[in-house]
């Protein structure tokens, strides 16, 4: 119920905190009383607003199965067991799940192997995201578990998404000073960056793969649109009816160049699959980009503004990955 | 000869080549006796030849003009001082030249997988042929990431043949009761192939950099990413050289034997020219869709059959069909691009539909 603020998106991110801020208090003020000891008695449980209503989940569960790939980073940092994850899209990033043989493999979401999560009898399910087709089945096939989804919803900003399900994550597993730890990192790499940014330079947002360059929309883009609006970017480019999807809008060098950005903002989407074997015709952004002669008198270029994604930012997405981010483009700004 | 010479000569690009074609159709078979009595006849020859080269002539001009259309179709303002010039050679002049030789080496190895299998429905993309290729690529990526662009190909278009091979020897292992069955015989293998392939890519993880590779797009076109293409100038080429053979083959086995050709190498040179095409333009530009077939069946529909004189008329109809759809993806949504291959299949889909439906109301 202390969450029902952040069921609206919340437009500044001075509210934005004051709201976290006097969640985790009045959160913290009612929790000692039933919380005395360090791991709370068996039975207790939180009431959590997810993107489908609210639910009584289990605090600390002891059989976790997570399929969100938002909150890997998370559950890793509190040392949280899995007994089940979809393995085939986490890449490396998390070795502690993926390359440990007492978490069930569920493949990847484009083939599930569902049955595997009713095996593993979880008293909780964070579902949701790239799974989220597979939520209503999860549901049935489960009756026993606590199936949460806290993936960031679609249309509301993804910072105050990114900032709910932190906080949701350490209700559930008492983690909630750590959450709120985190969640101030992001809004202060976020004013961090807002700061170091002169207000002015256009900046352009790109993903890579398979040699092609898509065009990222601000606000919709994938992984990097939101950052344009959480920052108050001055787009180089911005067109109606842009696309949201992961691949981009098909782009050539030339409407780039055209476009004359001083800043590049790049997603390599292959940088993650076989990092150290890359091979030529899916050429590293840096090499799309930097390395093309069309783009060569762009500002973005000449000035070497180019910010690239952590090579695993696709993969993961999550608030630390945006924090990073925010931070890695504050140090460039305030570089150049 | 004289009322093609003149309606030649009222620069309307498509009747002409109608209206010559007709009379055509009849010249076309004993051409190669012309050839042999050429002393005698030279005196007719000449007006003929005239005829002839006419029409070609206007065709080359329109498709002078498109190309020339597309150097000039961007969003950069190539007019803009030095860097603008410069930008004419980074990516207009190079994407136009790719243009060039995918649609004349798409175009005329449908023509050549047509004649093979004898039947008007097939071409690369009909045949799993181009299936096979990307089956091929996508398995370079996963045993060799680091093979490079020629070993891509290499693979690429040895999968190619691999695959149109099999389509052939299955072709001759079944009752054909209907052409279409042939089609649907290669559309099927093309399906069970490109599963294996998502399989695979699915496995892998490359699902992604799969989408985007096989999608057949001349965006990524620029200085030092295409030149690999100048191979299927070669195949074109040599599909010109073989372009009598390759007629006689289509006219079948026993025809082909019982004039002293070596058949099966005729079948083999033509199928491994027809992969080597579907290869290396699957690893530059991705799938064409539709125009190894749209092509060869509208030259037909207008020409009648002879391969070689049909060929020039295959390339440009190539090169005039692909372009189009190009400067069309490139205008449509500016300042992004629509992909060649998605324009490609609407505007091929619709030709295809209207030539099966007139084939139909002939028959």
């Amino acid at each position: 119920m202390t969450l029902r603020t952040s069921r609206k998106p919340r437009l500044l991110g001075l509210a934005a905190i004051a709201a976290s801020a006097a969640l985790v208090l009045s959160a913290c003020s009612s929790s000692p009383s039933e919380e005395t000891d360090a791991k709370p008695e068996a039975g207790a449980t939180v009431s959590i607003t997810d993107n489908f209503g609210t639910v009584d989940v289990p605090v600390n569960p002891e059989t976790v199965v997570a399929l969100d790939n938002h909150v890997f980073e998370t559950l890793t940092e509190w040392d949280i067991d899995l007994a089940a994850a979809p393995k085939g899209i986490m890449g490396s990033v998390w070795p502690g799940y993926t390359d440990n043989d007492d978490v069930v493999d569920i493949g990847s979401h484009r083939e599930p192997n569902l049955e595997a999560i009713v095996a593993a009898q979880p008293d909780l399910i964070i579902a949701g995201y790239r799974f989220g087709d597979s939520y209503d089945d999860i549901k049935k096939q489960n009756p026993d578990a606590v199936v949460i989804d806290i993936a960031p919803r679609e249309g509301e900003d993804l910072m105050s998404e990114l900032k709910r399900g932190n906080t949701i994550l350490g209700q559930i597993f008492d983690h909630e000073e750590e959450a709120e730890a985190t969640n101030a990192g992001l809004d202060e790499a976020i004013a961090g960056a807002k700061e170091a940014y002169n207000g002015s330079d256009t900046v352009m947002a790109v993903n890579t793969s398979g040699g092609k360059i898509g065009y990222l929309a601000p606000g919709v883009g994938r992984s990097v649109g939101p950052v344009f609006g959480a920052l108050g970017l001055v787009p180089a480019l911005e067109v109606e009816g842009a696309s949201s999807d992961h691949q981009g809008d098909d782009i050539s060098v030339e409407a780039i160049a055209a476009s004359n950005p001083e800043w590049i903002i790049a997603l390599d989407r292959d940088a993650s699959f076989a990092p150290e074997e890359r091979e030529e015709g899916s050429a590293p952004a840096a090499e799309l980009i930097a390395g093309s002669e069309a783009l060569k008198n762009v500002p973005a270029v000449t000035k070497g503004n180019i910010i690239y994604l952590d090579a695993n930012f696709y993969l993961t997405e999550d608030i630390h990955a945006y924090t990073e981010l925010f931070e890695q483009i504050q140090a460039a700004f305030a570089a150049a | 000869m004289n009322v093609n010479r003149t309606s030649a000569g009222n620069g309307d690009g498509g009747t002409p080549a109608r209206e010559s074609g007709r009379s055509r159709v009849r010249q076309v078979a004993p051409r190669s006796s012309i050839a042999t009595a050429l002393p005698d006849a030279a005196g007719e020859i000449a007006p003929e030849k005239r005829a002839r080269v006419w029409p070609l002539a206007v065709a080359t001009l329109v498709v002078a003009a498109l190309l020339a259309l597309s150097l000039f179709v961007g969003v950069y303002d190539i007019t803009d001082g030095e860097l603008g010039a410069e930008m004419m050679w980074i990516t207009r002049v190079p994407r136009t030249v790719a243009l060039m030789l995918a649609g004349a080496a798409m175009a005329a190895s449908g023509l050549v997988m047509q004649m093979l299998t004898q039947n008007r429905f097939v071409d690369a993309t009909t045949s799993g042929t181009t299936e096979w290729a990307s089956l091929g690529l996508l398995l370079t990526a996963i045993v060799a990431p680091s093979v490079g662009l020629v070993g891509r190909m290499v693979v690429s278009s040895l999968f190619a043949f691999i695959g149109a091979m099999a389509f052939m020897l299955i072709l001759r292992r079944i009752v054909i009761r209907s052409t279409l069955v042939v089609p649907l015989i290669g559309i099927m293998l093309g399906a069970v192939i490109s599963a294996l392939t998502t399989f695979l890519a699915v496995q892998f993880n490359l699902l992604q950099m799969v989408g985007t590779w096989f999608m057949g797009s001349f965006t990524s076109v620029v200085r030092g990413r295409y030149e690999v293409l100048w191979i299927v100038a070669i195949v074109t080429l040599l599909v010109f050289l073989l372009a009598d053979r390759i007629t006689v083959a289509g006219l079948g086995r026993e025809v082909a034997t019982s004039v002293g050709m070596r058949y099966e190498t005729i079948l083999i040179a033509g199928t491994a020219l027809v992969a080597v095409a579907a290869g290396v333009t699957t690893v530059v530009v991705g799938f064409l869709p539709f125009l190894g077939l749209v092509v060869p069946n509208v030259v037909a529909t207008l020409r009648g059959d002879n391969v070689r004189s049909n060929l020039p008329w295959e390339c440009l109809g190539g090169i005039a069909l692909v372009t189009v759809c190009d400067i069309l993806g490139r205008v449509v949504r500016m300042p992004f691009e629509v992909p060649v291959s998605m324009v490609l299949g609407m505007v091929g889909a619709v030709v295809f539909i209207t030539i099966l439906m007139r084939g139909r109301s002939r028959a």
